[in-house]
């Protein structure tokens, strides 16, 4: 089963090829172009280099969120667009997740993946890892850094921050009471191979229901909503 | 030909099937407009979403519709510039990467282009040269049609578009958003010379620029005014003489362009097109000057995906073609 996988959730736009759970190509551009001119053309190029007809994909892989919301929308666009024309379903993949299968996954780690949310605020997930897999303990949600430094005293386990939200908890957090590790550089942030292999275990949907999951509403909506509760 | 075309730029998405340029086969369009009423305006962030939530629906309809499948398409094209770049980022990644999966050229459309397109739809034998006014909620062009790739901005506005002054104009006499039809039904009661509204004049170069911002203030003006007095406001002769003045900056140059230019046709295209007050001007205008006038149905005036199909075919006969490096871009010269 031939799979492209797409991530564009953040600063760094990537793609990957797998076959099943072999990753066959694997490219990344961290420039701080626009994803909407590079993603295609990487995800393109790795296809050519493969000797591969876009048409002998059976289903697209890509970060659904959290993340930038134009990140996202051109990522989840571009997974739409492929999969419309080619009739193929797709996997939207929780880029916290995505983090966790593409960072240090060793036996027995807690993985606290986060990506700064601004607002005092980082998206975060908490996973272990079990026989080489990263195993969810929280769902994703927007959480304090307070809240979540209790959390972590809390679970009493060293910790491997991985994500562009990694530094901030490792400056933040108070590391007299819960014991913190950087994931290495190469390791830490959030790529196309980890939305590869996170899209293994999981369904594939039709792509027009795909839908990015961005844990916050637009700020429209947010001081709609508080103008509302003020009156 | 069969293009398929994409439109997102503001708050519709649109998918169309579009043959030769001319014969449209389907042109879906889910309109936003209600999720966007509560704001009083356009948010781009929930246009953005909307988008990436209702395009592959509106594609499939578009080919059900149309009654061909995916192999009889043989073009991808999409609105790339002018819009909300958060809109027209959907319309553009969605459209780029279904080019790339059918193996079919992709076409980048420009949303203006494809407004005055929107009169080879409704009107077959109509052919460049043409003069034609662009005005619609975001622009206000004056536009010299020598062919269909080939044209040029003789004017526009310095400011608002003319939309947009009819959008504000609703808003503060509390006719809700969008203003265009309901400051035209209002006008049709009014008397237009209820109110002396200033004609904002550009004096500086260009004959054929305008500029919208200093009429939408001194309706915003009025309006406060009455509020603050309590006196009495006369909306539908306030409404009337908005769409008297309006009318009157856009005619009186649009015909002075087509005299200057020599050309019998003169076209009218986008969304405030639909206005009656500025349809009668051009049609009493047309017919004094003895131009012919073009003004597409309502329908075709708003933003839609058959008239970039339209322009679309153009575009590829010149040899305009892009590749998966399409980007998409918020203002974009003609």
């Amino acid at each position: 089963m031939l799979t492209l996988a797409l991530e564009s959730s953040a600063k760094a736009a990537s793609a990957a090829v797998f076959d099943d759970e072999k990753m066959l190509a694997f490219t990344i551009q961290n420039a701080g172009l626009t994803h909407s001119r590079t993603l295609l053309p990487m995800a393109e190029g790795l296809m050519r280099g493969l000797d591969m007809a876009p048409s002998r994909l059976d289903r697209v892989a890509v970060s659904r969120g959290p993340g930038s919301f134009t990140g996202l929308r051109i990522g989840m666009a571009e997974a739409k667009g492929l999969c419309w024309a080619l009739d193929i379903p797709a996997v939207g993949v929780s880029t916290l997740e995505a983090m966790a299968w593409g960072g240090p996954v060793l036996d027995g780690q807690m993985l606290c993946c986060c990506m700064d949310a601004r607002r005092g605020q980082v998206y975060n997930a908490l996973f272990t890892v079990e026989g080489g897999k990263p195993v969810r303990l929280t769902p994703d949600r927007a959480i304090s850094l307070p809240e979540l430094e209790s959390e972590l005293i809390a679970r009493q386990e060293p910790c491997i921050l991985l994500g562009d939200g990694a530094a901030l908890c490792y400056n933040t957090l108070d590391r007299s009471q819960v014991t913190l590790f950087m994931a290495p550089e190469p390791l830490r942030l959030q790529n196309a191979r980890g939305v590869g292999l996170a899209a293994m275990g999981q369904p594939a949907v039709p792509a027009g229901e795909l839908m990015p999951a961005y844990l916050r509403l637009s700020q429209a909506e947010r001081e709609r909503l508080a103008k509302l509760e003020r009156e | 030909m069969r293009i398929l075309a994409f439109e997102s730029s503001c708050d519709e998405t649109a998918a169309a099937v579009v043959e030769d340029g001319r014969k449209v086969l389907a042109d879906e369009i889910f309109s936003q407009v209600k999720l966007h009423e509560i704001y009083g305006g356009v948010v781009p962030e929930i246009a953005a979403r909307s988008h990436l939530e209702v395009i592959s629906l509106l594609a499939d309809r578009a080919l059900k519709t149309a009654g061909v499948t995916r192999r009889d398409i043989d073009a991808v094209a999409c609105t790339y510039a002018p819009g909300l770049i958060g809109a027209v980022l959907v319309g553009v990644n969605f459209a780029k990467s279904a080019a790339l999966a059918l193996g079919v050229p992709l076409i980048p459309v420009h949303h203006i282009r494809g407004h005055i397109a929107a009169n080879y739809l409704a009107f077959p034998d109509l052919e460049p040269p043409f003069v034609c006014l662009a005005i619609s909620g975001g622009n206000t062009m004056l536009v010299d049609v020598r062919g269909y790739t080939d044209m040029s901005v003789l004017g526009q506005t310095r400011d608002d578009a003319a939309g947009e002054c009819f959008d504000k104009s609703a808003r503060v006499m509390g006719l809700g958003y969008p203003g265009g039809k309901p400051i035209d039904d209002l006008s049709r009661q009014g008397d237009d010379r209820a109110y002396d509204l200033p004609r904002p004049a550009v004096n500086d170069g260009n004959p054929f620029d305008m500029s919208f911002s200093g009429l939408k203030t001194a309706v915003v003006n009025i309006a406060h005014h009455a509020q603050q007095t309590g006196q009495p406001l006369d909306k539908p002769g306030l409404a009337a003489s908005l769409c008297r003045v309006v009318s009157e900056m856009l005619v009186s140059r649009t015909m002075d362009a087509a005299k200057l230019l020599g050309y019998k046709n003169v076209a009218v295209a986008g969304g405030v097109a639909a206005n009656s007050r500025i349809r009668a001007d051009f049609e009493a205008a047309c017919e004094k000057a003895g131009r012919a006038l073009f003004v597409p149905p309502l329908r075709l005036c708003g933003d839609n995906g058959a008239m970039i199909g339209a322009q679309a075919y153009y575009e590829f006969l010149a040899g305009h073609t892009a590749d998966s490096s399409l980007n998409a871009y918020a203002t974009m010269t003609l």
